[in-house]
Formats: structure tokens, sequence, C-alpha cells
């Protein structure tokens, strides 16, 4: 479970988080919905201790992430916009190096990267260096790169921007496959259909702030509206910087 | 196993994959001591075997004897000078009354003209010089002969010079370069490493991901570290086992100089420049985590690395202040270079310069650390 509460942050001279409070339990996956430069990306930051809230806290399964920042990153996974890859590994060697330093002992380690590599269908790129990867294989490293120790609470920063729509689909059910196994899913788009497809929660962030939280279907009636996009823009006034 | 072996190991893998970084690593531990052998070969021809030197000379008639005597060492006038041998733009006037003065016993007049500040013919310049001087000594002394004194009335001091010095021990400028070019190996080597593993990390966007994961920036760092630090010493080893080769071919006699790599010298060679490995590392990492991009990275650390080639450059012309035997690559370069000489060791200066190169290479690491924990420095913000 991941909860925000009061988040303020200012960089430079802009007030990038303003108070802003949420929750996103296990078992559910969570949108952070908002226009580009909402705060989205600094919320998320803040969440693995890479950026210091001037007030508020993040707590990741009750841990508090600024008193305890290795325990609470032991417990979280990170799915990153760009990916980070290392081209000159193959996703065999770059998935253990990660769940090594997640804290899996080496034999521990391998298992699980032969068990990620199997459910996102990778055994074919599997020994291949990254080089060259096409979008989706990159996606692919990516998200096995998040899930391989197996966190309970996975971070995804703007998922599927840049993919296709097979890469889009085998996201889609891997993060409903581990929501069923229960963890908590948060993550960031400025994509209406992929959040109204997937999410059970939608945080609407607007300057910093979380304008509501709810199912889609809550926000609808809430605004009267018949579609999330509608919602949307009724909550936060404009549908600057929105994709459908 | 510890997290800093893990990046360490990964940091290593990931390099040897990267033909940039070996490259950098081997082409100048290769290159160096080949391009250090043909120049000394080139200072042995240019300086240690005098050719025949071709001058002009007018009124040559005048001076048969002083021509005589030039000839026995090796100088002509421009009239002999044979296909292929080049005539030096240095010029040498008689004058109209020179047999005459020296018939007379009187002072007959010589003129040397040439452009002293050209330093191609500086050493042809004093050669003749030299030379002139002793015919002038050689026919003053017969002058006195015939006037019944003996010439040693003349000679009021009997310098004698005995070289203690050993055969290894001369040519001190030429060690400290040779030695110098060793230990730059080691800022050069790791060079490439050091910028990919931390503006290219940043470049490549995976420096917030290493950092949210549930390690420790010292573990990050100290990887990092031993990874570079570990290429510098590679590249140091190659240069030791490419110029121990190179070198044996260099007719060190003829330069009045001696560099012998042998395993003693090797193993100091190692020993003393461990830390500098270190501290180059840290060095280069620290610089590079400010850079925003590889090209940046590079352009800040050519300029850093200046400082140490002038440290080496100032202790091989031995213009430096004495304190400079107590600092980093400086202190290791005049040790070494006694080493070389065969000369007992400096320990006292060798153990200062060591302790501060560990401690600037600690001040460094602690830097880093602190620019890793900066979200202005990870974000660039």
């Amino acid at each position: 479970m991941i909860e925000v509460q009061g988040l303020t942050k200012k960089i430079a001279d802009v007030q990038a988080l303003d108070d802003l409070s949420f929750r996103a339990d296990d078992g559910k996956i969570t949108g952070l919905l908002g226009p580009n430069g909402a705060g989205k990306t600094t919320c998320l930051r803040t969440l693995f201790n890479l950026l210091c809230a001037d007030k508020g806290w993040a707590k990741v399964d009750g841990i508090d992430v600024s008193q305890h920042p290795l325990a609470a990153k032991q417990t979280l996974g990170l799915f990153p916009d760009p990916f980070g890859l290392y081209e000159r590994l193959t996703p065999r060697e770059y998935i253990q190096y990660f769940a090594e330093l997640n804290g899996l002992k080496k034999n521990a380690a391998q298992q699980a990267c032969d068990e990620v590599l199997a459910r996102l269908q990778m055994q074919d790129i599997a020994d291949r260096r990254c080089k060259g990867f096409s979008q989706g294989q990159r996606m692919k490293t990516a998200l096995a790169q998040a899930i391989v120790h197996k966190p309970k609470n996975i971070v995804l920063d703007e998922p599927t921007r840049g993919l296709d729509v097979m890469s889009t689909r085998t996201l889609r059910d891997l993060l409903l496959s581990l929501k069923a196994d229960g963890h908590c899913i948060l993550f960031s788009s400025h994509v209406m259909q992929e959040v109204s497809a997937l999410c059970d929660e939608v945080v609407v962030m607007a300057s910093g702030r979380a304008i509501a939280q709810g199912s889609p279907q809550a926000l609808c009636e809430r605004t009267g509206q018949d579609s999330l996009e509608e919602a949307f823009i009724a909550l936060i006034g404009s549908d600057e910087g929105i994709a459908a | 196993m510890a997290a800093w072996m893990k990046i360490y190991k990964k940091e290593m893998k990931d390099a040897i994959r990267d033909r940039r970084s070996v490259m950098a690593a081997l082409s100048y531990s290769i290159g160096t001591p080949l391009i250090m052998c043909l120049l000394f070969v080139a200072m042995i021809d240019k300086f240690s075997s005098p050719s025949a030197l071709y001058i002009s000379v007018e009124n040559a008639r005048q001076a048969p004897e002083l021509m005589r005597h030039l000839a026995s060492r090796d100088i002509f006038p421009d009239s002999d000078v044979p296909e292929g041998e080049v005539v030096k733009a240095v010029s040498l006037h008689i004058d109209e009354n020179y047999l005459y003065a020296m018939q007379h016993g009187e002072l007959a007049k010589l003129t040397i003209t040439a452009d002293f500040s050209n330093d191609n013919l500086r050493s042809s310049i004093r050669r003749l010089q030299r030379e002139l001087r002793s015919f002038s000594r050689e026919v003053a002394a017969l002058r006195l002969l015939t006037r019944g004194v003996s010439p040693e009335v003349i000679r009021v001091l009997d310098v004698q010079a005995k070289d203690t010095a050993k055969p290894e021990a001369k040519g001190g400028f030429i060690v400290g370069v040779a030695i110098f070019m060793m230990i730059y190996a080691v800022f050069i080597s790791g060079m490439n490493l050091a910028i990919d593993t931390s503006a290219g990390e940043r470049e490549r966007n995976s420096l917030a991901l290493m950092l949210s994961l549930p390690i420790r920036i010292r573990d990050l760092v100290l990887g990092k570290l031993f990874a570079v630090s570990s290429f510098a010493l590679f590249g140091l080893c190659m240069i030791l086992l490419v110029s121990k080769i190179a070198y044996s071919f260099v007719p060190w006699q003829d330069l009045g100089a001696n560099v012998v790599i042998d395993t003693r010298f090797a193993l100091y060679m190692l020993l003393f420049s461990f830390p500098l490995g270190l501290l180059a590392a840290s060095m280069q990492l620290f610089v590079s985590f400010m850079a925003k991009t590889f090209k940046e990275a590079q352009s800040y650390l050519t300029i850093v690395l200046i400082v140490p080639m002038g440290m080496a450059m100032v202790t091989g012309y031995d213009i430096g202040p004495d304190v400079l035997r107590w600092l980093p690559v400086s202190g290791q370069q005049k040790a070494l270079m006694e080493v070389v000489k065969g000369n007992a060791l400096p320990w006292d200066s060798l153990l200062i310069a060591t302790a501060i190169t560990l401690l600037l290479t600690g001040v460094l690491v602690a830097a880093l650390m602190k620019l890793l924990s900066s979200e202005k420095t990870v974000f660039s913000l």
C-alpha cells in the first residue's frame, strides 16, 4: 500500500507538488492522471526518496520513505521512463543484476530471472544484448527488472509511452495479472484510454494537487459526465496536455 | 556478496564489452612506449653522435692551419660539402688581415654569423666556438714557447672532475619522462570508463533507476571507483609490459641514461601507483558526475588532466619547489626515479605523498557521495 499525505515540493520557482494526498491500495491499480507538468513524475520520485519533500510524507507499506529509505525501497519496484537499459548487457544479465541489487541471493536471483523471462515470454531474446532492441523488447526488459524481486508495490512512470498496440496489450495483461496476485500498482499517465481501461482508482492531478480521487465510474457520476475524459476535463477545467 | 562487489562486477563486464573503453586503455599503454622509443632514438641521433658539420667560410685561404684544425674535428667549409649533406646556416668570416696578424703575433679577427636564437643551429654554433677556442689555446701555447715561457704559466687551476654517479643515474630528465609516461597510464586508461559509468549513466537515464534501488550510495560509488581503478591499473600493467619489450631496443648508453624495467621496478611501480589509481578514478568520477553528457565530461577531464601532467613535467625538469616530493604524482615519480637510478628510496617523502594521495581520494569519495545524494545533481535541477 502506498500512502501520500500533504506532500509539498518546490523546484526552483515551480510549485511541483502542492499538498498532495492520496492512497493506493493492495490488489488495485491506481492511476495518477494529469496533464504534462501536473507533478506526476515528481510525486513518483518522492516515493523513492530521490526527491526530498519540503512538507508532508509518503509511506510504503507503512514505512516512511524519508525516514527509512532502504526499507521502503525494498518493497518497491520501479518501471522508469525512459527505461535506462544497459545496452551491452543481455536481458538475463540485466534482470539478474537488478534482482541481486534488490537483495536476492545469486541462486534465488537466477531462479527469479528465469521465472520472469518465462512470464513475459522473453526467452528468445534473453541472451541477446539489449543494443538494437525494439521499443517493445525494451519495455519488457524494463518491466522484468521492476518485478523480478516480486515487490509488493510496483510503480510505473508513463508505461505505455511509445509502445505499439501489441506491447501495450502485453503490459496491460501483466498489470492485471499482478493486480490479481494482490500487488499494489501505481502508475502515472496522461493517456485517458489507458487509465480508464486499467484503473480501479484514479487520482486526478493538476498543478501538483490531487483534484479528485475515486473509481472511473465514481468520477463520472460526481461530474455528471458519460466518460472519464469528459469527467477529467470537467475536473481540471482544461483538456491541455491530455491524450485520448 | 556485498552490493559494491555486485556493482563492480557489472561495471567490469559492461566496460570489457565497451570497445571504446578497452581501446582507450590499450591504445595509450601500447602506443606510448613505442612513440617514446622512437623519440629516444631520434634524440640519440641528434645529440650523442656528432656528424660532420659544413659551414660557410669566407677567406679560407687566409687560414690553412685553422682549416686543418677544424677539419680534424669534422668541421668543413661549404666548398667541401659532398652530395646529400646540408650546409648549416653558420658563416665563419676570416678577416683580410688574419694571415698577417698570425704571422706577427697579433690579434687575428674571426666573425661567426648565424641566427643564435635558432634551436637547430645552437649546438653547431657551440661546437664551432669550442673548436676555435681550442685552436686559439694551442697557438697561444706555441707563441709562449717561442718566447721561452712555459705555457703552464697561463694555467692557474688544474680542475679535474670525478663523476661518482652510477651509469643508471645519468640522464635524469629522460628517466623522469619515461617514468611519468608510465604513471600517466593510470590517468588515461580508466578515463573513458569513468565517463561512461557516470555522465554516460546519466545520459542513458539509468542513474535515477540505480538510485531508486535499496542500496547505499556508498556501495554505488565504491563499485564504480574500484572498476575505474581496475581499468587504470590494467593500463599500467600493459604499459609496463610493452615498455619492458620496447625499451630493450633503445641504446641507452648513447643517451647517458638507463631505464631498466625489471621485476623490482615493476613491483615498486605497481605498489606506488595503486593509490594513484584510486585518486585518478575518484577525481575522474567526481568531475564526470558533474557533467550532464559524455562529451561535456570529456571536455572537463581534458582540462583536469593537465594538473598531473604539469606536476610531472615540473618534477622531470627538477624546477619545482621541494614540496613536490610530498605531493601525489610528483612524490611517486621522484621515488620511482630513485629506484631506476639505483639509489635509496626516500621513504619519508613517499609515505607522506601516499598518505596525501589516499586522503585526497577519501575527500573525493565523500564529495561524490554527497553529490549523488543531491537531487539537484541527479536530476540536473
